[in-house]
């Protein structure tokens, strides 16, 4: 099996950080460290519109397309401590001067390292090296963000935030070497309870994505500086105790507002130094990329065995690769080099 | 101000070998392999960002704490690691030198050198904590889009030549 190149994006002028697929339509978001976001759509391969208004006044970090809404919008995070919102007022796609900004979001201290939005549009997160996690709810015009919660749980940067595509559950990974899962609070919405900590990186957790697979959370990957990439699994969930727990008296019962996640395996490890992203494909599959400009994609055989399908050395050349992501079978890939490459999974 | 954007003296990313600037390439061409001595006349020439003297005069920097990974292949990623004996254990410029380091290689070598900087074992109170940070990439990357500190290593960087 093996990867080849159907396209390469050219355009950014440094470090390429995060790229966002939209989830309806064909359009592909770039950010970067010259400080622009470039629209792409992703059928033709055209640049639709360079996002460089000199709204941020530092590298552009993370991107993520909003999930719903009748016309397209996304966030961008910026190491200049905001976040802009952009959107598209028209249907017409290709025309750049539908896109506008609509909102600057303030509020982070440091620079912020990522952005997600909740599958229902409602909540937009953001995480910055100030250790905190903001939870915004935003309107169905973008116009207001209003900061719902603040996620002090991390005690180090908090690199990368990204929410389960069905269920209102946020995964963060940090410098602190820890992943922590946060949920909705049943009683109070606006309350965001730390539902769980996966220990057990020896380094940096650079991302997580969870596996794509049913409508409840299952499984989490994560990559780390340690050079591993871990799964893990939830064994059960705080909301789904069995039902001997209600019969316990509420004291005991408290302490039970936890889910019960367990480490399920390390993938092979091939890498050379820090992972930084890696994605959990529709198709199963788990790819990786890092410092040692590597691609890798992992198959499953059983619930403890993975096994490395690809693994293609030099993918921008002997520039680092920031960010991998699923496209259905295909990958798009961020280089330090700028560029951002389109793969196609040769089966 | 070259200082304005980092990494200014590499080839510019985004443009594939063929078509980076002739003059960018034949400084490629020149550093496409370094040894360890290239790599501490590199360094060496850093002011220490408080005394009046070089990192190579300070023995902050030494030859023997430069270690290369290298094939010499220009298509193959290289690693250098580099040990920093600060002058004290609770030196708190230990950072920032380690960060004029990484500043000062990353603008000469050719970005197939992945740069490994550390303080050397039982010379700093908290080695793992400067380690960690030195070689965090968006630390770094957000550093260098700092005005102050990148004045600061402007400064430790003019005795260079």
């Amino acid at each position: 099996m093996s990867l080849s190149l159907v396209h390469t994006f050219t355009g950014h002028t440094d470090k390429c950080w995060a790229t966002s697929i939209h989830s309806k339509l064909p359009l592909l978001a770039t950010v970067s460290g010259d400080r622009t976001c470039r629209v792409y759509n992703l059928e033709t391969k055209r640049l639709i519109v360079v996002l460089d208004d000199d709204s941020h006044s530092k590298t552009l970090s993370s991107v993520e397309w909003k999930p719903t809404g009748e016309f397209p919008s996304l966030a961008i995070g910026s190491f200049d401590s905001t976040i802009s919102i952009w959107g598209n007022e028209e249907a017409v796609l290709e025309d750049e001067d539908n896109w506008t900004l609509m909102a600057i979001i303030e509020g982070h201290e440091n620079e912020i390292k990522g952005v997600s939005w909740s599958h229902d549009g409602v909540y937009l997160a953001s995480c910055s090296r100030d250790k905190s996690i903001w939870i915004w709810e935003a309107d169905d015009n973008n116009e207001e963000f209003e900061c719902v919660f603040v996620v002090q749980e991390h005690s180090q940067d908090v690199k990368h935030v990204t929410w389960h595509q069905h269920e209102n559950v946020l995964a963060s990974s940090s410098y602190d070497d820890t992943v922590k899962l946060f949920k909705q609070d049943d009683y109070d919405e606006d309350d965001w309870v730390n539902v769980a900590d996966l220990t057990g990186h020896e380094g940096t957790v650079w991302s997580s994505d969870f596996e794509k697979k049913g409508e409840r959370v299952t499984r989490l990957s994560s990559s780390s500086d340690d050079g591993t990439i871990r799964i893990w699994k939830i064994l059960h969930a705080a909301d789904d105790q069995p039902s001997i727990d209600s019969k316990l008296p509420s004291t005991i019962k408290t302490d039970t507002n936890q889910d019960m996640w367990e480490l399920e395996t390390i993938l092979p490890i091939i890498h050379h130094g820090p992972i930084y992203s890696v994605a959990w494909g529709e198709n199963g599959y788990i790819a990786s990329v890092g410092s040692d400009g590597r691609i890798v994609v992992y198959k499953e055989l059983n619930s403890k065995e993975w096994q490395i399908i690809i693994s293609q050395p030099h993918s921008h050349g002997v520039y680092e690769i920031n960010n991998i992501k699923w496209h259905g079978d295909r990958l798009i890939t961020a280089g330090d080099d700028g560029l951002v490459k389109l793969w196609e999974l040769a089966l | 101000s070259v200082f304005n954007v980092p990494f200014t003296e590499k080839s510019s990313p985004g443009s594939t070998p063929a078509l980076s600037d002739s003059s960018l390439q034949s400084d490629d061409e020149e550093f496409e392999s370094v040894d360890a001595l290239e790599i501490y006349d590199l360094i060496s020439s850093i002011s220490d960002p408080e005394h009046p003297l070089t990192l190579g005069q300070l023995a902050v920097v030494n030859l023997e704490d430069i270690q290369l990974d290298d094939s010499g292949n220009p298509n193959e990623i290289a690693e250098v690691i580099i040990k920093i004996t600060p002058t004290i254990t609770h030196c708190s410029l230990a950072t920032l030198i380690g960060l004029g380091i990484r500043v000062r290689l990353e603008r000469c070598l050719p970005p197939r050198y992945r740069i490994i900087i550390k303080v050397k074992e039982k010379t700093h109170q908290s080695e793992n904590q400067v380690n960690k940070q030195l070689n965090d990439k968006e630390r770094v990357s957000a550093a260098c889009e700092n005005d102050q500190l990148l004045k600061v290593i402007s400064q430790m960087l003019s005795s260079c030549k």
